[in-house]
């Protein structure tokens, strides 16, 4: 067994685990953190996509004691009030997702991405999404969900004052 | 002083109520569910596609520090109830039936068929369990084809059949078939092929159940389309009394299908769970989603069509073969459907149709968002080839033989009418949406410049739910039943046997109910996933949007009426003077009077109110479906082909769609755009490939392709006026056609691209090697 240091959501935890387990089982399991889903195990579906020092990070490839010492965030912690962050309330309006198994996956892999290119466009998002798949939607009500978190950002950035 | 809300729910994009979980992690996925012992379980997996098991040794699994149990194949026959594939058994199968166990015994039948299952401490030590696990197997030749299984010499998968015929093979004509054909100016043959592809949900199957030896009843947390279908799975193969199974279902990650019942491995683990008394979860990994969980599709045609020199299609005659791998279930039963629908919205004159049903080494064939598919297929293809062979746009073939809508409508030759159907409509509104002759141009220019574009169109119709039977009192999908409760905070409490698993029925249905007893959205909450507690139903076959929407409003009716009578007795005034509105009751014309409904939910739940009133805010409702309808439409693409690489690009996606009338625009159209996503993914992407040797060779997502954002297009939806049938219930079900008309339209976009090398396409598996092979044997 290996004990293991870490910040999750902003929280410092300790961790007692086999070497073998994952970032993903040991977030499921020994944290009880379970918004993240694992899809394919083999780092393919990005359902089980966390952020690790600000890097979005596909936590079944990762294993756990690699993020001793590290940042880590789940869609948990995206808005610690228990309410919606800007990108998951533009995902809601949007009508983004529908049996939600990916979405934890797609927020964070958008939270990261977005985090980076503020002003990304339509195929750029496409792009950026295109590790994380999604059985339900066709995907165009994600990537909307994006594009107007991003120009909602962008309204607030270039003017503050506007309702 | 009440506001009277004046606008409806129903008709608008309200937003999801199951989003804000969804969005948060905080959604309740069976593998997130966590009982105090639980042990996990693992299978261990045939390697083999048809073979004898000579021995399974687990000797040395159950001596691993941290294993609770290891069951072999004999172990859990003598702990559960032998029969076939649950399906079979509830829609009454008469016809050969295979005898198998929940776990290999004798033989395996398919690369991933369960041998053993090893529970233990942890999901990571039950898998270091299977390792150990030893199968002495002797090899048989695999039947990996149909082709082959209908050969008298093959072996026979299942002993007890003496050959591999799932379903005989049967003939049905209507109308007259030899006129027609011996009539007709060209009679055209083709072969076409449907290749194996599957459900592929985010999440895979998966159980924890939980067996209480006190209680003497089992508990099984599901992801199932139907807690109490899996209740009657369970029940039947544990030899328990249904009333001892409770079956729990929360979120659910997607299904398409597949999540029908109970699977032969969430029974082995709800037998292990009885026979330790803990708590068992199994949630199957990616791999053996994709090896064994179930596939669909595969099937061949060879058809004749009689067509007139002006383009009339008067006729079609069939011969099919399904492919329904081992372990037959839902393959036996599509045929049938398939030769109701067809005909499809044309006004064929005749049909045969043959069917035989194979049973072969590979995954069993499962139901997959409208399953029948294949026939649309088939149709919409031959009317292209037939357009090509004389000469006519792929848009007028279809606008000339489509029935007209008349009074009474036209009846299918299969026996259906087909009333309220706006294929005609669609057509036409397809035409003014995409300028065909503008995108002729385009396309003639682009040749020019080397680049391949093409156009295609399909069209279908879906018994979502169909139409009443103008013979019968019957239904067109039988019975949906809903309890509908005003609690004592005056929330209106729905109680439906769906199990939404996408579908966002705690959003619609909600929206229906709030309308129609007239409290606000937020007022209405949608029970859901507990068979102790909701009525028996079913989400599938695209039902719920006319059955549980149409029970929801009826319900919401009844239980109105109930409560303006108690009302009435407490407000002493006649319960035909007073309304609800926005959660509120009042005497019509005097909004002075207003009581909150829960208040008027309280006073019932008091006991005191001091008349003699029926304070029982409930009702049991029931609905059959009203006039039904059919939902359909036709859709458009426009491709482009690199005849370099092979490469498909899907440049334009217009969808003209009549499914009634909208019940939430965004789920209606989450669900069309979901469905030729698959679609698309279908034709370009996916396939279950199997080896000759019967070795399965998709059992990733680096093998098994999956369609993501960059090759889904931005696809146009829009709504046709829909021709209302009923009274009250106009909303039809929209759940499968984007799956069952993508195909047709991508495949006949890109065989136009194709055009100038002479190819014409006769299946539907197009990745990059086919097309360049294509172009090829074209150029040849």
């Amino acid at each position: 067994m290996v004990d293991i240091t870490l910040r999750v959501n902003g929280a410092t935890c300790t961790g007692s685990l086999e070497a073998r387990k994952t970032l993903a089982d040991f977030l499921r399991d020994d944290l009880n953190l379970t918004g993240t889903h694992l899809g394919c195990e083999h780092g393919v579906c990005g359902a089980c996509t966390v952020i690790v020092d600000g890097r979005a990070v596909r936590s079944c490839l990762m294993l756990a004691v690699q993020a001793a010492g590290r940042e880590v965030t789940t869609i948990e912690g995206l808005a610690p009030d228990g309410g919606l962050g800007p990108l998951q309330q533009a995902m809601w309006d949007s009508h983004s997702f529908q049996c939600g198994f990916c979405t934890p996956g797609m927020v964070m892999q958008a939270t990261a991405f977005l985090s980076d290119h503020p002003d990304a466009g339509e195929q750029q998002i496409r792009e950026a999404l295109s590790g994380n798949i999604c059985r339900c939607t066709g995907y165009q009500s994600i990537v909307d969900g994006v594009l107007l978190a991003a120009e909602r950002k962008q309204g607030s950035d270039h003017d503050g004052n506007r309702g | 002083m009440t506001a009277i809300a004046a606008e409806r729910y129903t008709g608008a994009s309200i937003k999801r109520s199951e989003d804000p979980r969804i969005l948060t992690g905080a959604g309740r996925y069976v593998d997130d569910i966590k009982l105090p012992g639980m042990l996990h379980a693992a299978f261990v997996r045939s390697p083999m596609a048809h073979a004898r098991v000579l021995s399974v040794d687990v000797s040395a699994a159950r001596a691993l520090p941290g294993v609770v149990a290891a069951l072999t194949g004999a172990d859990l026959e003598a702990m559960t109830v032998p029969g076939p594939d649950l399906l079979m058994t509830l829609m009454g199968w008469a016809g050969p039936t295979p005898e198998f166990t929940l776990l290999a015994t004798d033989k395996v039948r398919f690369v991933g068929d369960p041998v053993a299952v090893i529970v233990a401490q942890s999901r990571y030590i039950a898998e270091d369990g299977c390792d150990l696990v030893e199968v002495d197997y002797d090899d048989l030749p695999p039947v990996v084809t149909a082709a082959l299984a209908l050969d008298p010499g093959s072996p026979p998968l299942f002993a007890n059949l003496g050959d591999n015929i799932a379903s005989p093979h049967s003939r049905s004509e209507f109308g007259d078939v030899s006129g027609t054909f011996a009539h007709a100016d060209r009679i055209i043959d083709f072969h076409i092929d449907v290749h194996r592809h599957q459900n592929v949900p985010m999440e895979g199957r998966g159980c924890v159940a939980s067996y209480d030896a006190d209680l003497g009843v089992m508990t099984v947390h599901a992801a199932t389309q139907s807690v109490h279908v899996t209740r009657i799975g369970v029940a039947t193969r544990l030899g328990m009394e249904p009333d001892k199974v409770r079956v729990l279902a929360g979120d659910i990650g997607g299904s398409f299908g597949l999540k029908i019942g109970a699977s032969r491995e969430e029974l082995a683990v709800s037998a292990a769970s009885r026979l330790l008394g803990q708590p068992v979860k199994w949630v199957e990994d990616r791999s053996e989603n994709l090896t064994a969980s179930g596939q669909a599709r595969e099937e061949s045609f060879d058809v004749r069509a009689a067509v007139s020199n002006d383009g009339d299609l008067l006729g079609l005659d069939a011969k099919m073969v399904i492919d329904t791998g081992s372990y037959p279930g839902m393959g036996t039963m599509v045929p049938a459907i398939m030769q109701a629908m067809l005909p499809g919205p044309y006004k064929l004159a005749a049909l045969g149709f043959e069917s035989t049903a194979a049973i072969t080494n590979k995954a069993p064939y499962v139901a997959y968002r409208g399953p029948w598919a294949s026939e649309t297929f088939v149709r919409e293809r031959v009317l292209d080839l037939i357009a090509k062979d004389l000469g006519l746009d792929p848009l007028d073939i279809r606008l000339r033989n489509v029935a007209p809508r008349t009074d009474p409508p036209a009846v299918m030759i299969t026996g259906r009418p087909l009333a309220g159907v706006t294929s005609r409509e669609s057509l036409e509104r397809v035409a003014q949406l995409v300028d065909f002759p503008a995108f002729r141009r385009r396309q003639a220019e682009a040749r020019a410049q080397g680049r391949y574009l093409g156009i295609g169109v399909a069209t279908f119709i879906e018994a979502a739910p169909g139409p009443r039977s103008p013979e019968g009192p019957s239904g067109p999908m039988g019975l949906e039943s809903m309890r509908l409760r005003l609690e004592e905070d005056g929330i209106v409490a729905l109680f439906t046997g769906q199990m939404p698993h996408g579908q966002s029925h705690q959003t619609t249905l909600a929206q229906i109910a709030a309308d129609e007893f007239g409290v606000p959205f937020e007022q209405v909450r949608v029970v859901i996933g507990d068979s102790d507690i909701v009525p028996f139903g079913l989400t599938g076959g695209s039902r719920s949007a006319t059955m549980t929407g149409g029970v929801a409003l009826h319900g919401a009716r009844q239980l109105k009426a109930k409560v303006l009578d108690f009302a009435a007795s407490v407000m002493e005034v006649s319960a035909q003077d007073l309304l609800i509105t926005d959660g509120n009751v009042w005497v019509r014309g005097d909004p002075a009077t207003a009581i909150s409904v829960s208040e008027i939910a309280g006073r019932a739940a008091s006991g005191q109110f001091g008349v003699d009133a029926d304070a029982k805010l409930e009702v049991e409702a029931t609905f059959d479906g009203g006039e039904g309808g059919w939902s359909g439409g036709t859709h458009c693409a426009i491709v482009e082909v690199d005849v370099e690489t092979g490469i498909v690009k899907v440049e334009r996606y217009v969808a003209v769609e009549d499914c009634g009338a909208l019940i939430n625009p965004a789920v209606v159209e989450g669900q069309i755009r979901g469905g030729i996503a698959q679609g698309i993914g279908a034709v370009l992407l996916e396939r279950s490939a199997y080896g000759e040797d019967g070795s399965f060779q998709s059992a990733t997502f680096m093998d098994y392709l999956m369609p993501t954002a960059c090759d889904v297009p931005r696809i146009e939806i829009e709504h046709l006026e829909t021709v209302p049938l009923d009274a009250d219930v106009n909303f039809r079900g929209v759940g499968e056609g984007g799956m069952i008309i993508a195909p047709p339209t991508v495949v006949n976009a890109i065989e136009d691209a194709l055009s100038p090398f002479g190819v014409r396409i006769y299946e539907q598996h197009l990745p990059p090697g086919r097309i360049l092979e294509l172009i090829s044997t074209g150029i040849d």
